[in-house]
Order: C-alpha cells, then structure tokens, then sequence
C-alpha cells in the first residue's frame, strides 16, 4: 500500500493524469447575509490538491462517502467544470484547452436519468447520441442495435423510456456512453437502480467486454463492494475532497481487512473464551438466536494460523462451536477505516 | 448539418408523441385566421390610407405582422427555453459531453421550434391567401431572404437570454421586454407611421422596424430591392452587431457555468 505520493507514479503513460486539482464552489448565503455583506463571498473546498494517475485499461474505483469530492472530479475529467488549479489530462490532452479531443476519448455516464429524452424509445434515445458522436451514416442505426443488445434492451421496440423502470433507464444511458467506443469511461454508480442479477450481468460486461476485450479505461464512483472489490483493479478513497489513498484493491482489503473471526457458540460466558484473549480480543457479543446460539466476534492478531490455534483451544475446552468464520471486509469497513488511519473524521 | 438533423428530428418525434394536442394545434390555426379575416375586412375602411405604403390591405398587412412575430418570438425565446429545460433534466451535460460543436447544439437545440413555427406560418399564410390576401408570390424568394435576416436579429437576443439562463438561471425580463416593445413599435398590428410622433424615436431601434417594412412592401406589392435597400441594410447592420455580441456573451456564461460548476444546476 502506498500514501498518494507514490501511487502517483503509476506504470506507462497515463490514460488519466490528475496534479494538484483543487476546486473551490461559491457557498450559498443565506438572504439576511447576502443584505447585510453583499459583496462578500464564502467558498467551499470542493477537491484540495488531489493527484491521481490511472493507466490505459486500468478498471479504477473512486469510493468514499457523499459529498466526499468524487463528482466534482467526474464533472472535471468530463470538461463539464473548470478547476481552479491543478492540471488534468486525459489521454495527453488538457480538459481545459483540449475539451474538444478529451470528449472524443472518453464518455461519461454521469447525468441523471431525466436527461434521457423520456417519450422517445430506447433506440430513438441511443441513436441521437450515435449521431451526436460523429458515427458514419452507415454505423448509426447497426451500432445503436448493437450497444442496445449488449445491455439487455433490443427487445424493447416502440416504447417510451418514460415507461421504463430506474434500471432500464440506467442501461440506456450505459448504452449511451457505449457507443463510440471511448477509450475511457466515466461512471457514476452505474448499477444504481439495477435488479441484482442485471447488476451482475453489467458487472461481467464491464469486467470482460469494456475493459477485457476493448481495452477501455474504466472510472468508477461506486458505493457498492461487488463493484469495488470484484471489478477495480484499483480503488481510491476520498473524503472532503481530498484523495486519502489509492493502491491495488487486493492490497487495500488484505491491509484493512482486521483480522475479524466470528464464533457461533452455546457458551459466551464460558472461560475458554476468555482465555483466548492472549491470542486475540473479544471484540463483541452478540445476543442468542433462538436456538441459544450466540455470536462472539474475536480480533484476532496473526492471520489464519492463529486463528486455527484459537478454534482449537476451543473446542479442547469443550466449547461448543457450530461456526467458525473470518469476517468479510465490507465497503463502509474500508472507507471508515481509512479515514481513520487518515486522522479524519465523516462529518465536517 | 447531420448532428442539427438529428436533434431536430428527436424534437420533432418528442413532439409528435402528443398526437391529439399536433392535431389541435392545427385545427385552431385553420379556424384562428377566419376572424382575423373578418375584423381586418371591418377595419379595412379605416385602415387603408394609413397601410397603403405597405399593400394597402389591411388583412394581408395583419398577416405579415402575425407571421413575422411568429418568428421573432420563436428566435427570442425558443433558445432559453429550450435550454432552460435541458439543464433542469441534465440533458445538457449529456449533449456537452458529445463532441459536438456548441453552435451546433444550439442550433438542434431551435431547430424543431423553427421548423414548428414555418409549419404554422405557411398553413396561415396559405389559408389567408385562399381568404383573399393579395401576395406577390414571385417576390418570395427576397422575402424569404429579408425574413431570415430579422430571424437572425432576434435569434441573437435569444442567444442573450440563453447567456443569462446559464450563468445565472433566469433571463430576467429581457426576452418578454423586447418582443413587447418589438410587437408595440415594429409595426406588427399597425404601420410604425402610425405610432405618436414622440414615441417614433424609439421605434428606430427596433429591428423589427426594419425587417417588416421592407418585408410587406416587396411580399404585398412587389417592390424592388432598391426600394428597400436602405431598411435591409440598417437591418444587416442590427444583425451582425447583436450576433457578435451575443456569441461574447453566450461564450463567457459557458465559461461562468462551468467554473461556477452550475452548468446542470436550474
């Protein structure tokens, strides 16, 4: 795991490089204010000094809470705001001075889903865009097929976006920024809305097609650990606009992963859980199910080794053990701990 | 031109999509022109000294105005309006997102309320002449020609109004103000000849002074571009000054928006 400093250093020439960004937003007054200090200003740090390289087919996933920068970040690689300082380039070209080029490479899924046109059909949306993308006459309706069908939606015919559901409207617009084949793409919680099965199924196109098979950089805001954890092959975690970390995903989850056990016993209070404190800490005691089983959860230092050292003084006490497991890290697990280690706290 | 099709054509399907409200639309255009028909025939007597200048027919004359406001109500509003509606939905950072020219944009994004506003004007403007408006039909081609320039006049205040909506999300009273003072003292209801003396200097910086003039006399009685020669240039001069200014201000609201990060706010 690195601090961001050296992370920046990614290998190859980068397919997004983001220096020392840094937005700042007009902070809203209220009117007795604004009476009293008209001309006066407050501002809103939106990014502070974020530096991110990500390179070309790299699948990169932004986490952290709301409000913790990731959109404003987004709006900028898409040259849809303006940083106030700091340099950003996509595939060598300036969002700024280069916005015209940054929006041939790469597409973003970003807005929400009332920019889609609602009382035209899917296709009729998507084939807007085909031609909004500069595709050739011939390309336009064949492509609009083509990414309409990599999402599930070819069979939908006349009807109305406005009659599809959340998830629907969401694979239009995936459909959307699919069709010029950008070399990176931008989205923005994507599976939002979705049935967990299409979630999955968008998952594996993402993983396999976009990025697998058409080298396609990936950048995703995600609050969800499926997409983290099984699609990034790096994640980054900001919070106040700032980039706390960024490293390999495996590497992130093995290094904040505590080492947490649950035990499923009959016996909470019995003194062999207590002795395993030299090897670990009982962090919690849950309350029994019905059937008097009862969840303690342990911390236990040493990894996998130790832990079978743990179960095995255990069940020599005679402590009856129906589970034995180490705890998953979840997403809001990784976000919060690094937070922490960052001597940073969620509410401002 | 392709992208501005296509833009123009998804408009047209949105619009179509309200199948009974197209076939309404239509239908009070047709029954609209009979009583304009019957008060200009009444106001005839009363009238015709004062547009004999400009046809000399009072229906015809009415026509003309009506239709040219038409325009100039589209060109000066339909831009805000539009825009106004993408950025509330988000549609707008997804058409920014393309890479498509903002000129192009703007002009898909106007397309469908012009072709709209045609659509209507020639339902009307045949369906006057099948009532006895008098036009020259071989002076359309100029018409046409002095029509597109006070079009573009009032576009470039659209394009104004459409600054303000993105920096600051409202057009103020600009558009509403201008077509008021433009339908009061451009001789849309009555030649401008008829306007009080002490209100006639205002009337000068109108541009729309200067498109209908010239546009009834060659439409209603066939007069020559010399005859109207010194209009169309003030006109031209009025267009060319407002769209400059108007492409400024459109580009630096972009500008504001995306720096204020209020491009998709409404």
């Amino acid at each position: 795991m690195q601090d961001m400093a050296a992370d920046s250093q990614a290998p190859g020439s980068a397919a997004v490089r983001v220096s020392g960004l840094t937005k700042s937003f007009d902070a809203r007054r209220p009117w007795s204010e604004v009476w009293r200090h008209p001309f006066d200003s407050e501002s809103v740090k939106a990014l502070t000094d974020v530096s991110l390289e990500i390179a070309p087919g790299e699948f990169f996933g932004l986490l952290g809470p709301n409000g913790a920068g990731k959109t404003t970040l987004f709006k900028i690689l898409a040259t849809l705001v303006t940083p106030d300082s700091g340099e950003v380039t996509i595939g060598g070209h300036d969002v700024v001075r280069g916005a015209a080029e940054v929006r041939r490479l790469m597409t973003p899924v970003i807005a929400d889903e009332r920019s889609l046109r609602w009382r035209l059909s899917a296709f009729e949306n998507v084939r807007l865009f085909a031609v909004l993308y500069g595709l050739s006459k011939d390309e336009v309706d064949r492509r609009s097929h083509e990414v309409l069908s990599f999402v599930g939606l070819q069979d939908t015919g006349e009807k109305m976006v406005g009659q599809f559901s959340s998830g629907m409207k969401q694979r239009v617009m995936i459909a959307r920024a699919l069709l010029p084949r950008p070399q990176i793409l931008l989205l923005d919680e994507p599976t939002r809305g979705l049935d967990p099965i299409s979630a999955r199924e968008l998952r594996t196109f993402l993983r396999d097609v976009v990025c697998g098979q058409q080298g396609c950089t990936v950048l995703l805001a995600t609050h969800s650990s499926e997409e983290a954890f099984e699609l990034c092959d790096r994640v980054g975690v900001m919070n106040k606009g700032r980039l706390l970390l960024a490293g390999p995903t495996a590497d992130l989850v093995a290094e904040y992963a505590d080492d947490r056990y649950r035990v499923f016993t009959t016996m909470p209070e019995h003194a062999a859980i207590g002795r395993a404190a030299p090897a670990g800490t009982v962090a919690r005691v849950g309350a029994a199910d019905r059937d008097g089983w009862t969840e303690v959860e342990f911390r236990v230092a040493g990894g996998p080794p130790q832990a079978a050292e743990v179960l095995k003084a255990l069940v020599a006490a005679g402590v009856e053990v129906s589970r034995f497991e180490r705890e998953t890290l979840t997403l809001a697990d990784l976000i919060e701990r690094v937070m922490q280690r960052a001597g940073v706290s969620r509410r401002a | 031109m392709r992208k501005i099709f296509a833009l123009i054509r998804a408009s047209w399907l949105h619009v179509l999509s309200y199948r009974l409200q197209m076939v309404f639309t239509i239908g009070s255009l047709l029954l609209g022109v009979v009583p304009l028909y019957l008060i200009s025939q009444a106001l005839q007597p009363m009238m015709a000294s004062s547009v004999k200048g400009e046809g000399g027919q009072y229906f015809a004359f009415l026509i003309v105005g009506l239709l040219t406001y038409a325009f100039i109500a589209t060109a000066a509003g339909a831009l805000h309006a539009s825009l106004a509606k993408e950025i509330s939905t988000g549609g707008l950072e997804a058409l920014l997102s393309t890479p498509t020219s903002l000129p192009v944009l703007m002009a898909g994004m106007i397309g469908q309320a012009f072709t709209h506003t045609a659509f209507r004007a020639l339902i009307l403007l045949v369906a006057s002449w099948a009532l006895g408006a008098q036009l020259v039909w071989s002076a359309m081609l100029v018409s046409l020609g002095i029509l597109t320039l006070v079009i573009i006049a009032y576009t470039a205040i659209g394009i104004m109004a459409a600054s303000l909506v993105l920096a600051f999300k409202t057009t103020g009273p600009l558009p509403s103000l201008i077509l008021g003072f433009s339908a009061l003292l451009g001789g849309v209801y009555y030649p401008t000849t008829s306007i009080p003396s002490w209100l006639q200097p205002f009337a000068e910086w109108v541009p729309l002074t200067y498109g209908l003039r010239p546009l009834r006399q060659t439409l209603l009685q066939g007069a020559t571009l010399q005859t109207i020669g010194t209009d169309v240039a003030i006109l031209t001069g009025f267009t060319v000054v407002l769209m400059g200014v108007s492409l400024v201000a459109f580009s630096a609201a972009l500008q504001y928006a995306k720096k204020k990060g209020t491009l998709a706010q409404y």
